[in-house]
This record gives C-alpha cells, structure tokens and sequence, in this order.
C-alpha cells in the first residue's frame, strides 16, 4: 500500500528543502511565551501565514511564494501554551529534556558547552533551564520579501502582546545582540569550508517531490544503485508522525492522534566552523598527503566541487565532471540548452546521488571515516562481504534524517577561526533518540560501527586536546591495493566545527497549530 | 559442555542471601536486612573498573555482582511463583578451567569474597580454598550466554596485545613518512620502551576502559615518540 499524505497538513519545510527552490535567505526568531492565553492568540494569528508542504506547481496554478514561514516549539513551549499535562507527559524523554541536558550523548561538551553558545541559548537565571519556547523560520529569496514578512510577524507580535521575542543572537564581531538569527546561502552554494552542501537527503513515501530524488535519496534494494531499481522511498513513519515507518509500526508520538498526526521533531543547531583551522590542516596535512583537494575530499567524502569520492576518485575526474555540470546547468537555467544536452545534465545530476560503496567495500576510494559515507552509509555498514544480505540498509534505514540548513555570516579572515561564521543546521527525523542522536553519538562521535575504533567524524567530531593543546582527532585513509598506495594517517585534527546554540523543537501539524491555538487539545 | 566455549569458561552462580537482619552490619545499615547490606556493599563499598577487586583476580574477561530479588509475575495464566530467598548472582567470563580459577580469585581477593558471601547461606562452611570452591559449584547454574568481546589468550596477553595495539598507532601517525633509517631508529625506540615480549610490563591495566588509566609501567601514552 502506498502511502499518501496529507501534503496540506504538513509544514513545508519538512518536505522541502527551501534552498532547492531558490530560497538563499533566512531568518529564525525566538520567542518567549509569558502569557498562555497571549500566546495562543499569537500562534493563532502567526498560522494562517504558515508554509504547508503541498506540491509547488505552475500548472496547478501554485506558484512558489515569495517567503516560506514555519512555526515550531519547544516542550517548555508547548507547556507554556497551556498544553494538557497528559499529552506533554507521552513526548519522550529526549524532547522534554531539551538538547543541552542531552550534551553527553550529541557531544556538546568542552568547547561545544552551553557555557559557550550565544546569550539567547541560555536562560538569564538558570542556564540549564528551555528559556525559548516558539521558534519562527522565514525563508526567502527577497531581502525586501524577507524583511516585509519579519516586520509583518513583529506586528502580529505587537498587537497581542503577552510574548517576548527573544535577543542574544552574536553577529560578526561577537558580541551583538541581534533579535534574529540570519543565514544566507553563499556563492556557488557551498559552506564556509568550500564545500558544495545541500545534496544528498533522504527521500520518503509520499513526499510529493520530484520522484528522481529516490535514486540515491531512497533507501538501498541491493540493486544497481545507478538506476531507480537501485533505490526505493523510505517509509513515511521515519520523517513524519502517525505513518507508518520502517519497523511497519507508527512512531511514537503523543496523542491525542490528532495532535501529533503530520508532524516531527526539530534539532536546531548554530555550528560554527573553524575555518582557520580547516584551511590550516588541509594546507598542511594536504601536503604530505599530496594534494590538499584530495585531502578535504577524503575527509568529506565529497570533492569540495560536490563531485563523491565513490564515482571519481581522481582529483581531475572529479573537476571534469563539476565543470561540465555547471555549464549545463548555466545552459539549463538560461533555457539554451538542447534536448541531448537537458538529457545529458539529467544524467550528471544523478551521478550526485547515485552511488553507494559496493565497488569501494576496502575504502580504497571513499574512506570508511569520511563525513558522508559515515552520516549516509547507503547500506555499506556489511562488512567482509562480497554481496550484502537480502537487506541492505537493515542498519541504516532507521538512521536516516532530513537536514535542512543554511550557513550564516562571512568569513573576514580564512586564515583565522574567531568572528560569526557556520552553518544553521535543522535536522528532522520522527524519533530524535533512534535517528539524530545516534547517528550523533556513534557515527559520527565515535567509530566502532565502522571499524575505525574511537576515531570520529574529521569535519563534525567534537575531538578534544592533547595535553599540549593539539587536536586529538585522528583520520586514517585507506590505502589502495591494486595501485599499491599505502595508507595515510591524519593525527592531531583539531575541532572543525562547535556548537553555538540549539534545541529539540516539535512541528506541528496545521490541523495541530490550530487545536494549540484554540486550546483544543484534549487527550482524554 | 555450555559452560565453556575454546578456552573461555562463563560461570554462573547463585549465592542464596540469608533471611533476616544480620547480627553484625555496617554502620547506618541498623536493623536492615541481609539483601540490603550485600547491596551496600555492591554499591557503596567495592569499587568498580581498574579499581574493582575482581580486576586483581588472575584470567578475568568480565565480571558482574546483582541481586536477584524474585521472579517477575508475567499475569494470568501463568502461575505466580516465588522464590525462597533473594539470590546474590555472580557471573564471570574467564581463561581456563574453573577450579583454578577459583583457587586464584580466593588467593587475591578473599577479603572482599568474605565481606559479600558472609550474608549468604551456607558461607559459614567456607575456610579454604577448597571449601570455597565446593561452596561456589554448589550454587552454579549452567551458562549458555557469553560475553563477546575476547579472542581466545590468557588475560594478561589480551592486555598486552591491547597496549601494544594502542601504543603501534600511536607510533604510526607519529612516524609516517620518516625515512627508513628514521623509521629504524624510531622502531627499535619504541620495541625498547613497549617491551613486546614482555607480558607483565608494561602493559593495560586490568579493568581500564579509559585510556587515560590503562598503562600501566610505564607514565604516559606514547611518552617515548617524541
């Protein structure tokens, strides 16, 4: 049975990722909740502007909009909206805990600490304590669209009163106390290390989107993972509440059924990247390694150009295939290009996603530690065997989530790490402890699930020092046997990337943003 | 035979806990039962890790000390049960044969062994070591579950092949790329301080899981790789 959803029900940005519509521009504002009653009446007015997911569509006479607004809360949030006990008492523990109580697990700790994210994170009496409660994303294409629909939220605001909007966001010389986070997508589309972003997300039942995403959006068959038998949707259960999901169950999820029905939960997290850091190890260990490319490839996986290690291994392959895409791309979007060449771009763009490892089971091409084959293992976790059991991504369906981001500020000095630069990453997923802290905690904190000891991720681990100050992190990069090419090992990687703010927040449905509005949710 | 798998041996025992208050207890333990002085001491007083006595005891892969209250009522149909008394439950995976290590574990830690089975019925028949180990096969029960986690070597080589193990990496990445004469000289340094045919030292300390406190006979990680 395919399973169709209820695309108007569900906030848009959990079926889209707006950067794919061209939306480069954001802001997330916070907000406290000080009166319920308020505080109802401002969901109420905030929802009707609220982006659903439906298919955008010029036929359908459904244009895409100038913003994309969406809404979601903490569990203090909720609690503050006068959300019956009973209900707020079935969300599990991880959400009701909130991500800083979580540190342990996510890796928040050393200089990813709360003590060091941005003032807004952290309540003015008691750090430990969900001092936001409503979280408001805008998206646009616009600065002037952007900044009209801000201004029309703060009038909502200003009109009924009863909730604070929340500062303490730092900006480029940090210490600025700004009233929202801004991100903005950079040229080229890559983050502040060079790398493209953006690429690769799963692709679930129902989701509405363009269906060639499955190839190598999907989850594995066994197949060849080149064509679309290769690949087929994840379950809808694993992204979206009241839907079955890979285990053939509903997730877990508050009732009543109603009230979590179409929804998902939300990891909001201010990464900031140590750009001179980075520049410095690639520069460096680049060197010995023999190409500073191919090293940050290694590390990611990726070529900084997008192009993934498992289908060009060689620096030129790899240049080859971007130069080509982007002309074809330019030609595409011009409306130039000619039926062969529209064919042939189809085709270049696929070779993005679809790919997984079953021709690189040594890592002689993408190492096991790099970024992207740890975060998406495409069914490659079965080891020492020619052909993987019957299902591939048995120990990576459950594992999946959607990331949603953009980077946020400029980088002054490449050369230096400090200022106010990273990536707002927003990761989606039905069950944050099964999926997002998992995939946190052992994949990308630690190794043993690869075989790679307590190595984590080189890009995103939180490494720790040595007792003289040096990166901890170790990497090591498979050797190739056929062109008897020994292995390299990368020792003393300082941490890439620290957290700077973040929590778990629940998306609610639109029939759920009206029950919380109206003060209608009943769970008995 | 279940209880042993190559040269693995996985013992599980049973230690019935008197019934009642005991005449002697530990301080702030007055009037609480025999079961609640074993699980202070579990809790409060034996110590766990590198630090754990059962880390002493010669040829220990793992080892857990719980107390086993009752049998869960699962509901209707199934019949209520009960058991007669609480159970002190010991389990162990070790290398070799059960009667020396038995004799090994009372040699290094009898104190401790006293301390805990000293509730539990029947101890009182215990004075030697071969009454200790008539005691503990008395209360063994067939094992069919192991602890996955070693190869087939005595402890001690386990420990030092996992030091070795630890201290090669280290020297990996500290020495890619030298020459091979640099590469010579920086072997036969660290061949020196790691002393691979040398079993005893230095090498993991038994119970570590934590870098940080696994060498032992030596100050450092990696302190002779500079």
């Amino acid at each position: 049975m395919i399973t169709e959803l209820d695309l108007e029900d569900i906030q848009g940005n959990i079926v889209k990722a707006y950067g794919r519509y061209g939306f480069p521009l954001a802001r997330f504002v916070f907000y406290h909740v000080d009166n319920a009653e308020k505080g109802r009446l401002f969901v109420q007015r905030i929802t009707p502007l609220v982006t659903t997911s439906v298919h955008w569509s010029k036929k359908l006479n459904r244009e895409i909009p100038a913003v994309a607004v969406n809404l979601a809360f903490t569990y203090e949030g909720l609690k503050s909206l006068d959300v019956p006990a009973d209900t707020l008492h079935a969300f599990p523990d991880e959400f009701t805990m909130g991500m800083k109580a979580r540190r342990a697990i996510v890796g928040d700790v050393g200089p990813n600490h709360y003590k060091h994210w941005d003032p807004i994170w952290n309540h003015p009496d008691d750090p430990t304590l969900q001092h936001i409660h409503i979280m408001i994303g805008i998206n646009g294409k616009d600065p002037n669209d952007l900044e009209a629909s801000y201004q029309q939220v703060c009038g909502i605001l200003n009109a009924t009163g009863g909730v604070t909007q929340l500062k303490g966001h730092r900006g480029p010389n940090g210490a600025e106390d700004l009233p929202y986070q801004p991100a903005n997508a950079l040229a080229g589309g890559t983050e502040h290390f060079g790398y493209a972003d953006g690429i690769s997300s799963p692709y679930f039942e129902g989701c509405g989107e363009d269906p060639r995403f499955i190839i190598g959006g999907g989850k594995p068959t066994g197949l060849d993972p080149a064509t679309a038998a290769g690949w087929e949707p994840l379950a809808a259960g694993e992204f979206v509440f009241g839907h079955a999901d890979e285990s053939e169950a509903y997730p877990e999820a508050p009732g009543p059924p109603l009230f979590s029905r179409n929804g998902t939960y939300m990891v909001y997290r201010k990464l900031h990247e140590n750009v001179g850091s980075f520049n410095a190890l690639i520069e460096e260990e680049g060197r010995k390694f023999g190409s500073k490319e191919a090293f940050a490839a290694k590390m990611s996986g990726r070529w900084r150009n997008g192009a993934p290690l498992a289908g060009y291994p060689t620096e030129e392959s790899a240049n080859r295939f971007a130069a080509e895409l982007s002309a074809l791309r330019d030609k595409s979007h011009k409306g130039t290009a000619t039926a062969e060449e529209k064919q042939r771009y189809g085709e270049l763009k696929l070779k993005l996603t679809a790919y997984d490892y079953t021709s690189d089971t040594e890592g002689a091409k993408c190492p096991f530690g790099a970024h992207t084959r740890r975060t998406n293992p495409r069914g490659a976790l079965q080891f020492g065997v020619e052909k993987p059991f019957a299902t591939p991504g048995a120990l990576s369906n459950r594992r999946r989530i959607l990331r949603r981001g953009l980077p946020y500020g400029k980088v002054e000095d490449p050369s230096r790490d400090d200022g106010d630069h990273g990536i707002v990453m927003m990761i989606l997923n039905a069950d944050l402890s099964r999926q997002f802290e998992f995939v946190q905690e052992q994949w990308i904190n630690y190794g043993n699930d690869f075989k790679l000891a307590n190595d984590k991720d080189p890009l995103l681990g939180n490494h720790g020092k040595d007792e003289n100050g040096r990166g901890s992190g170790r990497m090591m990069i498979e050797g190739d046997a056929a062109s008897n090419k020994p292995p390299y090992f990368c020792g003393g990687i300082p941490n890439l990337v620290e957290t700077r703010g973040g929590d778990y927040f629940f998306i609610p449905s639109m029939t759920c943003l009206r029950m919380i509005a109206m003060g209608l949710v009943d769970p008995t | 035979m279940a209880n042993q798998s190559g040269n693995a041996y996985a013992l599980t025992a049973l230690f019935p806990i008197r019934h009642g208050v005991p005449s002697e207890v530990p301080e702030g333990l007055a009037g609480q039962t025999h079961t609640a002085c074993v699980r202070y001491l579990l809790q409060d007083v034996l110590r766990v890790s590198e630090d754990s006595p059962m880390a002493r005891v010669p040829n220990t892969y793992l080892s857990r000390f719980c107390i086993l209250l009752d049998v869960p009522y699962q509901g209707k149909p199934a019949v209520l049960e009960h058991l007669k008394s609480n159970y002190l439950v010991f389990e162990v995976n070790f290398h070799g044969q059960l009667e020396p290590y038995l004799e090994g574990m009372w040699k290094a830690i009898e104190p401790e062994v006293r301390s805990l089975l000293t509730y539990c019925f029947g101890f009182d028949k215990v004075h030697d070591t071969a009454s200790f180990i008539d005691y503990v096969k008395k209360c063994q029960i067939e094992t069919t579950f192991y602890f996955n986690g070693s190869t087939d070597e005595p402890v001690a080589v386990q420990l030092k092949n996992l030091y070795l193990k630890q201290e090669l990496s280290q020297f990996v990445y500290e020495n890619q790329g030298k020459s091979a004469a640099e590469l010579k000289t920086a072997f036969e340094a660290f061949v020196a301080r790691t002393q691979p045919e040398n079993i005893e030292a230095p090498t993991w300390r038994p119970g570590a899981y934590s870098l940080a406190k696994a060498v032992v006979g030596q100050k450092t990680m990696g302190a002779g790789a500079q």
